[in-house]
């Protein structure tokens, strides 16, 4: 994969042979804003920065080294020659990834070695079209995307209720039409039915008229509603479920790169956003736009010369909304933003307050409240100041246009040239038209919220899942549990292997303990194991079958896991325990329990098995939910079992219980178990011991131990010195 | 011997910068030649020029620098450089504009450096007001700008932070 950049034609002209890179730096050679290009050919390494003449130009044969390094906000490529360091290029922090991409190319390009693989991660994420920086994974910014595409895209959603949407659709145009009525009544009941005598008839037809629009109107108002949150609360749930669903099937890759949080939003605001554009949103907007249509219409047939005057407030209008709405936008954020401030401090004060009385700083905290606290009352009588600024300031605008129509009309009225009743409809009408212009900023607001959200929305929708399943898996059945590791290699980012060329093979009903220092791979080693990732290369296969072929959810069904960070869902403990397994009967949970030395503690608790647990529920110790942990594996049955950390932070008791429960549950599987400490790995078959991504000795404890200089020896050593401080046997 | 858990300040005759030809720091310190010395603020935003630690190229710190001013001329200068290289860091002359533009914050701003446009997607996040006036800018991409003081700045410029603050 090649960077997006593309080297100048008059620089390309200087170097004949095939680039192996070429790429624009973000500053010159003074450090300022500026831009320079480099390109490197099997030949040698290129730096041009203003003029055609290189600034810089290096054969590959003096290159030894290559290093990106890192400064404050940015970064520089050093070259070590044999003539001593050389600075290539200077780069701001939107560069750094590519620029480390780029240093491991010319390092092995220098020294002939393979080429790494130039990740999409490592380029910068800018907006092909405007150049901002994008957020992970998007391709195009929310500002350049196609509104139009994703209007229909929205729209589509509202297909399955289409007939609903229509009827809303036609009762809008309704009652948009049957508003305009009252008015025209009054016109009538004013010139016609008033002003002559003896017409108690027509008044009465013409109140009747009055009482019927008014009862339909309400009538279909209602109707309209009706449909539009029926419509609505249909919608939303569409929504969420394809967002939900689409999060639950995207592979764990895409979870690493982005903070989990961000999706709790996403999944009920953006929702909610896309629900209101196309429900409240485009009813609100169309319905409006027609009313003013219709509006225009009418007083232009009434009196166009009068209507002129009337409509020389409209720009004004306009104008004020545009900018009185995004000034109300910013306050408010802003007073959102220091009462997130405040409640900030309070938080930190006293979740720190054993610090802050221990230090005696009550009153530090106290006057850093008060400095807060004075902001949030500053900005509040801002904000709400603002509130009930605006909307006497459109009141008076409408009002000096009225006024103008009361200055001409009621000249004409006077001369007799035109009627009072006309006059009065004229007053109305201009009230109807002045009401939507105060929101006109508003709605485009809502509108390009919607569109933001729903960019996001189905950003989700569109990843392609990385590990996908073989279009027609292997059927495994019940396996022996054989697992064979043939020159794996694997890295988050692929030019950075974790694991390297890993070969091992485990026969069934062998437990592997995994040991190694944090970083040596242990966890990836399980995550591949798991299929949370596919290897970059080389195979994983189970009973002589790849994983590959294997589809997840019969994988997943012969794997068991127990992990250091224990998750319960919310629910009973029972619940837990059979959370593989959802039709296994209250013996088999007991069952499972006691295996887990989890049946006894269980039983003490008043609500015994039926316990609530999770979030809100009963908070077991971190022991308890291991075993229950344990329990749940147990009840899952696997041929393949993983321990991870599964006895970390407990007390020397409570980690006998486990260990205890763990030997059980490990008898007739093949386990593999990753554990710092390295007591809890003395049941094991074998010990692999990982470093820098490759496995570096493989045997018992005891033939590990007797290799002089062994990294299993020293980690033991180490542990040894440690427990002695501690007074501890290991 | 010297005690590793002590921290040595440099006398200022004992440092001696150059620029080696391929443009990186090097020098003298204490009387031994490095050809490649890395330097650190150790208090970015309170201290420019004062106590910046000297480290060789694998990150072990040769000594702090009390004060850059106490350096000869040309120690002074490529120091002074160095460290406008690292701390990439532009001050803020002139904040042109500021735009909220669908869920992104457009600041296009004038710094010392030239002229440049930071992209943020909240301010609560990448605003961070400091004492004294100081105001740091981040972006998305991890770009720095910082306003030294805020008061400071031409009214037009007050005005679009003020606005936005």
């Amino acid at each position: 994969m090649q960077t997006k950049f593309k080297l100048p034609e008059f620089f390309q002209r200087q170097v004949s042979e095939p680039l192996l890179l070429e790429c624009k730096a973000d500053l010159d050679p003074e450090g300022c804003f500026g831009e320079q290009w480099i390109a490197v050919s099997e030949e040698k390494l290129v730096v041009w920065h203003r003029d055609e003449a290189p600034r810089l130009t290096l054969p590959l044969a003096e290159i030894k080294d290559a290093r990106a390094v890192s400064a404050v906000g940015g970064g520089s490529l050093h070259i070590d020659t044999d003539f001593g360091p050389v600075v290539a290029v200077r780069y701001t922090a939107a560069l750094i990834p590519m620029f480390d991409y780029a240093a491991k190319l010319i390092k092995a390009a220098a020294h002939s070695e393979e080429l790494p693989v130039l990740s999409e991660r490592d380029l910068p994420r800018s907006c092909p079209q405007c150049g901002n920086p994008l957020d992970e994974g998007m391709q195009v910014c929310a500002q350049c995307m196609n509104k139009g595409k994703l209007a229909i895209r929205m729209l589509r959603y509202a297909k399955p209720y289409k007939l609903q949407m229509v009827i809303a659709g036609v009762l809008l145009i309704l009652t948009t039409l049957v508003e305009l009525i009252p008015p025209y009544l009054t016109k009538i009941m004013i010139d016609d039915v008033l002003g002559a005598a003896r017409q108690s008839t027509r008044l009465l037809a013409v109140i009747g008229g009055l009482g019927l629009t008014t009862l339909v109107m309400a009538a279909m108002q209602a109707v309209r509603g009706l449909i539009g949150i029926w419509v609505g609360s249909k919608l939303m749930g569409d929504f969420r479920k394809d967002i939900f669903s689409a999060l639950m099937k995207l592979s764990l890759a895409f979870f690493d790169r982005r903070q989990t949080t961000q999706f709790i939003g996403r999944v009920n605001n953006d929702a909610e956003a896309m629900r209101q554009f196309l429900t409240d949103g485009v009813i609100y907007v169309i319905g409006q736009l027609l009313r003013f249509v219709a509006v225009l219409f009418i007083l232009f047939s009434l009196d166009w010369k009068l209507t002129l005057f009337a409509l020389i407030p409209v720009p004004f209008m306009v104008l004020l909304s545009m900018k009185i709405w995004p000034k109300i936008g910013r306050l408010a954020y802003q007073q959102w933003r220091s009462i997130l401030r405040l409640n900030m401090l309070v938080g930190d004060s006293l979740q720190g307050i054993r610090v802050v009385k221990a230090f005696g700083r009550e009153r530090t905290e106290m006057s850093r409240y008060e400095q807060t606290n004075t902001e949030v009352v500053h900005n509040n009588l801002r904000m709400e100041g603002m509130w009930q600024f605006i909307f006497p300031v459109f009141s008076l605008v409408t009002g000096a246009g009225t006024l103008l129509i009361w200055y001409h009309g009621g000249h004409k009225v006077l001369e007799g040239t035109l009627q009072l009743g006309t006059l009065m409809a004229l007053l109305s009408y201009l009230g109807m038209l002045f009401g939507p212009l105060e929101w006109i900023q508003q709605m485009i607001n809502w509108t390009s919220t919607a569109m933001a959200a729903a960019y996001r929305v189905f950003e989700v929708l569109d990843t392609v899942p990385e590990v996908m399943d073989v279009h027609e898996p292997v059927p495994i059945g019940t396996i022996k549990g054989d697992v064979a590791f043939t020159k794996v290699t694997y890295g988050y980012e692929k030019h950075n292997p974790v694991l390297k060329e890993i070969d091992l093979q485990v026969k069934s009903g062998e437990m592997i303990g995994l040991v190694g220092h944090s970083g040596a791979g242990k966890s990836t080693f399980i995550n591949l194991l798991c299929r949370f990732y596919d290897t970059d290369e080389g195979s994983i296969s189970i009973d002589g079958i790849p994983i590959r072929s294997i589809s997840q959810t019969d994988l997943r069904k012969q794997i068991g896991v127990v992990l250091q960070e224990t998750f319960l869902f919310e629910g009973s403990i029972a619940e837990n325990i059979a959370y593989a397994k959802p039709e296994a009967t209250p013996e088999e949970i007991m069952r499972a329990a006691k295996i887990a030395n989890a049946h006894d503690f269980i039983v003490r608790m008043p609500d015994g098995y039926d316990t609530q647990v999770g979030e809100r529920g009963h908070k077991l110790s971190g022991g308890e939910k291991q075993r229950v942990a344990i329990a749940r594996a147990v009840i899952h049955d696997p041929r393949i079992l993983i321990l991870d950390e599964a006895t970390a932070s407990v007390d020397t008791e409570t980690e006998r219980q486990i260990q205890e429960a763990i030997a059980r549950l490990v008898h007739g599987r093949t386990t593999f178990a990753i554990a710092h400490r390295l007591s809890t790995l003395r049941n094991a078959d074998r010990l692999v011991v990982l470093d820098k991504g490759r496995i570096n000795e493989v045997g018992t404890h005891e033939e590990l131990v007797k290799i002089p200089g062994g990294i299993y020896r020293k980690l033991v050593e180490a542990q040894q010195e440690l427990s002695k401080i501690k007074g501890v046997e290991v | 011997m010297k005690d590793p858990y002590e921290i040595r300040i440099l006398p200022p005759a004992a440092v001696n910068l150059k620029r080696g030809a391929g443009g990186v720091l090097g020098g003298k310190v204490e009387n031994t030649h490095y050809e490649e010395l890395t330097v650190y603020r150790t208090f970015p935003f309170r201290f420019d020029e004062e106590y910046i630690s000297v480290r060789n190229a694998k990150g072990e710190e040769l000594g702090i620098i009390r004060e850059l001013a106490e350096l000869e001329q040309d120690s002074r200068e490529e120091l002074r450089r160095e460290l406008q290289y690292r701390y990439f860091l532009p001050r803020v002359n002139r904040i042109v504009s500021v735009k909220f533009k669908s869920d992104l914050w457009l600041w296009d701003l004038k710094t010392h450096l030239g002229p440049t446009r930071l992209a943020m997607r909240n301010l609560q996040d990448y605003v961070q007001l400091h004492s004294g006036g100081r105001v740091i800018l981040s972006d998305i991409s991890g770009k720095r700008c910082q306003i030294t003081d805020w008061r400071s700045l031409d009214g037009h410029s007050r005005k679009w932070l003020e606005d936005t603050l």
